[in-house]
Order: structure tokens, then sequence, then C-alpha cells
């Protein structure tokens, strides 16, 4: 249903899995002050799924959700979106491998603030150059609650409106994934439930793809499965997760582990 | 206080302003001040008198505006700083105090940090003033009060007036009524500068003090545009044709920013008026001089010299004060163009957004500084040669406008690019 215009810059067929990483690692720092902050982290997941991402703080969520987004890349291993490598090359290259492919929802919204709530939809496809439906991106925004806002500014709108015109502009793009960081982090707990239950329909509904990273044992509740990062590997996941769960993992996530790096 | 001591690089943009502002101000000043010696000769303090007022007066009225729109686009930045002291339970009275005070701070100690310089400047004119025989060699110079008062004076008044308004406009929340003071100050300026610019016919040709009038005129009437461009600014949006999506973003930007521009509108607006107008006001002077069958003397040499340089000294200050005011605020943008990446903008369409802003602005900016130089150099051509147009326009026009777009363009499109090094994820970090 929401299948429209030309697709340029993504691939014909779909494949396999939405989103593969193998053996990612990544280091910061230099020498004796290096940080490893991703340690051969592999992973796949399917197309339709809805999954967060968990850890405490300096797990390496943000970093894995960077590496996989093509927002950074990883010193080895492989990402691949859609069944397409991450390649190197510089920021334009990532920026067009971004575009056709990925959505982003940010926890501080990342609106431009001189655009209006409908401009800001449009910004990715016009910065692709692809085809704008007004009437398409109208229907997006009002089954979002924001069919009245069309002519707002972020900076007049609350956060949890700000937030759901992230995730039309992630939407309207028609990305294979959808990655949410900390979506639900500036928002009070209604709106959050808002977000969420929106995001989770993307997933049930548009068939999307979404990858949410969060330290909100409620908000990972919303995901069909939740992965625990520790010290930048993977340390367990859980099916159907139930907001008590994953609280109940997340406390004990580092006692199975060696201590120390 | 602390605020200053922990980001000293915020201050730089406002700094250098009044240093270089201040500087300018005591430099011309304290001829006035070696004037009033006891002991000095009717004709060396006339003429000393003559080129600490005429430019004096002219270069005074540059540094209150460069100042003044400096400090605004400082202030303006810290708007989120100023809303999270608000929530932190400052009151707007404390803000005020706040920011009003690091401004006098600033600008005291930029004027503190001229006097050095200013002195060896006004030396260095005296000098030149002594070779070209317009001032007795035994006039020494002189530093004294009237050079302290007016660059001190003038600098703090600018600074705090400037940093007053800004945060008052910070600290009130929301967009009430902003248009208002600013249409009324925008007609005194342009009515002011009317007047400057008739009373040009109130001189006779030969009066030494003929440029001044004028030269001022230009100057308030290009404040008076650029407080009126952002109005004028969206009418030219409505008609323009830019392509691509980098277009599409920079006219939605300069519309929204409009009033944010008027700083470095007035900055280019004021660069093209004064270089323009005083340029060809003093080519067409020396013309005149030399066609008044006057054989071209060393001594009149030297003086075309000296005019050409005091000039200059001023063209050169605006000029540093646009590229002072666009870096400002282009680097201020980072977290923006953070923005625009994430959102799917490659570097290049960032630059080009960039690039085309920096057009629009150039091509207004051209456009009424033009018209201002123009209202101060028809009357000074038709009082002193009796002619409309002069020649001279054209050739010293096209090289202010070329000069006027590279600075823009350039200054512009070097910070973006420095700006982008950080990479995008980083760039739209709320501030540590």
């Amino acid at each position: 249903m929401l299948r429209t215009g030309p697709r340029r810059q993504q691939d014909p067929e779909p494949a396999a899995e939405a989103l593969r990483l193998v053996k990612v690692t990544k280091t910061y720092g230099s020498a004796d002050s290096a940080v490893t902050a991703l340690d051969g982290v592999t992973l796949g997941l399917g197309h339709g799924t809805f999954t967060a991402v968990m850890g405490p703080s300096g797990s390496g969520k943000s970093t894995l959700l960077q590496c996989a987004a093509g927002l950074d890349r990883p010193d080895s291993g492989i990402v691949r979106v859609d069944g397409t490598e991450l390649t190197g090359g510089g920021e334009a290259e990532l920026t067009k491998f971004r575009r056709g492919r990925i959505g982003f929802v940010f926890q501080q919204y990342n609106l431009l603030e001189t655009l209006t709530v409908a401009q800001n939809t449009v910004l990715p496809l016009k910065l692709a150059g692809r085809r704008v439906e007004r009437r398409r991106v109208r229907e997006v925004l009002t089954s979002l609650g924001l069919g009245d806002r069309l002519g707002h500014r972020p900076g007049q709108l609350s956060g949890g409106q700000r937030q759901r015109v992230a995730i039309a502009r992630a939407l309207v793009a028609e990305p294979r994934v959808i990655f949410a960081d900390e979506p639900t982090g500036a928002l009070d707990s209604r709106s959050a439930r808002d977000v969420l239950g929106l995001l989770r329909q993307s997933v049930r509904v548009h068939g999307r793809t979404v990858v949410m990273v969060t330290h909100d044992p409620v908000a990972a509740s919303y995901a069909d499965t939740v992965l625990f990062l520790a010290d930048g590997r993977l340390a367990g996941r859980l099916d159907a997760p139930t907001a008590d769960a994953v609280a109940e993992r997340l406390a004990h996530l580092g006692d199975d582990l060696p201590a120390g790096v | 206080m602390r605020s200053i001591r922990q980001r000293p690089g915020r201050f730089l943009a406002t700094l250098l302003s009044a240093f270089l502002g201040a500087g300018i101000i005591m430099t011309f000043n304290s001829l006035h001040d070696t004037a009033g010696q006891p002991g000095v000769d009717p004709v060396s303090s006339e003429t000393l008198s003559t080129a600490a007022g005429v430019v004096g007066g002219y270069g005074t009225l540059l540094v209150f505006f460069a100042i003044a729109s400096t400090l605004t686009v400082n202030v303006r930045q810290r708007a989120a700083e100023m809303e999270l002291l608000r929530c932190s339970g400052a009151t707007p009275a404390q803000i005020k105090r706040m920011v009003v005070g690091e401004a006098v701070a600033v600008a005291l100690v930029g004027a503190a940090l001229a006097v050095g310089p200013a002195m060896l400047g006004g030396r260095a004119l005296l000098a030149m003033f002594h070779d070209s025989g317009q001032v007795a060699r035994s006039v020494e110079y002189s530093f004294g009060t009237v050079a302290c008062l007016t660059g001190f004076g003038i600098t703090l008044l600018a600074a705090t007036g400037a940093a007053f308004l800004a945060v008052r406009r910070a600290t009130a929340g929301g967009r009430r009524r902003r248009g208002r003071a600013r249409t009324v100050w925008a007609y005194a300026a342009l009515v002011a500068g009317a007047v400057a610019v008739s009373s040009t016919f109130a001189f006779s040709a030969t009066d030494a003090a003929l440029m001044a009038p004028p030269a001022q005129g230009a100057i308030l009437l290009s404040v008076g545009c650029a407080l009126r461009a952002p109005r004028l600014l969206s009418a030219v949006l409505d008609r323009l044709p830019l392509g691509g999506a980098s277009g599409w973003l920079a006219v939605r930007n300069l519309r929204e920013r409009a009033g944010q521009l008027a700083g470095i509108l007035m900055s280019l607006i004021m660069f093209t008026a004064v270089a323009t107008a005083t340029l060809t006001m003093q080519a067409v002077e020396s013309d005149a001089v030399a066609a008044s069958g006057a054989v071209k003397s060393v001594d009149a040499k030297n003086l075309e010299t000296l005019n050409v340089t005091v000039v200059g000294i001023i063209v050169v200050f605006v000029c540093v004060m646009l590229v002072n005011s666009l870096y400002a605020a282009t680097s201020y943008r980072e977290r923006e163009f953070g923005q625009q990446r994430l959102a799917g903008a490659t570097p290049g369409q960032v630059l080009g957004t960039v690039w085309a802003e920096g057009l629009v602005l150039t091509v207004t900016g051209v456009c009424f500084g033009t018209l201002a130089a123009l209202a101060g150099i028809v009357p000074f051509t038709l009082v002193r040669t009796d002619r409309v147009l002069p020649g001279q326009m054209l050739p010293v026009w096209l090289a202010v406008v070329a000069v006027a777009a590279a600075v823009t363009l350039g200054t512009a499109l070097a910070t973006a690019r420095r700006v982008l090094r950080t990479p995008a994820v980083r760039a739209v970090a709320p501030a540590a």
C-alpha cells in the first residue's frame, strides 16, 4: 500500500536479510588509550522485524547503530544492508548509500528548524532527487496524527509531535531499515508509548524493519526481540520480551562475563 | 565572567571587532588631541581636525554598527544557553546582567588592547601629514583624552547597547512585535541618511569637509537598507528560480532566517556602499583638483596618496568585519549542517546550499549597497563637478563587487568546509 513512485538507488530484489553484520569491530582512540567499542559483533535481522538493542552505558550500542547504519565505518568486519555491502568511500558515497536504504529516528529529533513539518518530511526525498508525492506525504503525516500540523515549524510542536514528524520522515522515504537511537529518551511516558506504538505499527502494518537502541526496558518490550550488548559483544537475546524480563536480564548482564575486557 | 574564561573562542569575533573598531576610532581621534595641543599653528591644527572630523566621523559610525552587529550575532547564538539558564532558575535580569557584563568586559579588553596599535597608527598618520607638508614638522604626536574617551566610549556604547537589545529579544521568549521597533529604526536611519546626503548641498565645492556628509549619509542609508532587507529579501526569494535540492533548501533557509541575516547583510551593504562611495569620491576629488589647472605638485600627489590610504584603512576594516560576521554565523551552523547530512545531504549538497545562500546574499547586499553609495556619490559629484554620475565610479564599483562576492562566498564556503569535517553524528550531539 505504500509502494509508489520510482525507487531509485535501491536494489531491485529484496535480500533474505534486512541487516547483516559479520565480525564488526570498532576501536576508538589509539595505542594505549584505545577503547574497543565493538568486539567482533555478528548478527542478522530479517525483514519486517522489530529489534531492540540494549546494554548499559558504554556497552557499544550507539557505536553498533552508527556502524550498521553507515554513519561510521567499522575498523573491520562486514556490514550488509538489504544484501548490499557497505564499502569504504567518502562521506558522499556513504550518504548516497544511506539515503536509499536507511531511515533514522534520533533522540534529539534532528528536524531542521527552518523547515515546516511537511518540508522536513520530504527533505530526504528532495535531497535524493526523488519524486515527491504530496498526497502520500499528507497521508503518512495524517496517519501519525499530524494532519493539521503540516505548516508548523518544529519549534511549535511538542516533543512527541516532533518525534512523530521524524518517524514520518523516515517512513516517507521507504527505507529498508529504520534505525532509532533512543527515540523515547526525551519524551514523557505517554508520548513515548505513542511513538513506540507507531514504530511497532510501521513494522506490523507497513512491513518495515526497525532497529532501536535504548536503555529503557519498557521501550524494549515493544520489540519482537531484544539483543543485549555488554563490553562491545553480544551478551544474549530475548524473544517476545516483557519489561520485567528485560530489566531482570539487564540487571545481571555483567555476571556471566569475565571481568575486564 | 566565568563563561568567558571557559570558552574564549566564542568571544573572539566580538573581541576582534572591538579591538579593530576601537583602534580605528582612537587612531583618528588622537589627531584631535594632537591638534589641541598648545602651540600648534592654525594651519596644522585645521588639517588635523578636518582629517579627524571627516574620516573619524564616519569611521566612528561604521565601528558602532560593526560592533553592534557582531555582538548581536554572538548573543543570538547563545539562545540555547540562555534558555538553559532560565530553566535553572536565573531571572531575566540576571541573564541580562551576565550578557551585558560580558559584552562590557570584552569591549574593555578590546579597547585596551587597541591603545598600543592606535598610538602607532596615529603616529604613522601624523608622519604622513608631515611628509605631505600639511602639518608643520614641529607638531608632536599626542594621544590624550579625546582619543581615549571616544575609543572606549563608542566601543562600550555599541557593545552594551547591542548586548542589551539582543538579550532582551532572547529572553523575551516570544517573537512578538520585533518588527515594530526595527521598522522605526530603519526609517530613522533612512531619514537621517537622507538628511546627511542632502546637507552636502550646503557645502561649497572646495570645502575640505565636503566628503563627510555624503559618506556618513551613505553609511546611514546602508544601515536603514539592512534593517529593511529581510522584507525585501523574502520578496526577492519568491521570484527566485533556484533549482535542485540545495537551491530549494537555501531559499527556505534564507526566508526563515531573514531576520538573523540582517547583521551579515548590514556588513555586506556597508562594505559595498562605503567602499564604492569613498573610493569614487576620492577619485572624483583627485581628478577635480587636477582639472582645476593646478600643476600636480609633489605635495598634491602626497595628499592624494594620504587620502587613499585613509579611505583604504576604513574599507579594509569593513571588509574584515564582513569576514568576521560571516565566519561567526557560518561556524555556528555546525548542528544544522549535521542535521542536513543525517537527512541525506551529501557534503556537496550542503556546500551547494551555502553557495546558493551566499549568492543571494551577495546580490541583495550589492544591490542595496550600490543604491546607498549612489545616494552619497551623486550629491557629491553634483556639488564638486556639476556632473551627475562620475566616470570613475564604474571601475571602482566593479572592483568592489568582485571583492564583495569573493569575500562573501569564499568565507562562507571555507568555513562550511571546515565545519563539515566534524562527523555528522557528533555535530548534532547536544553541546557537552
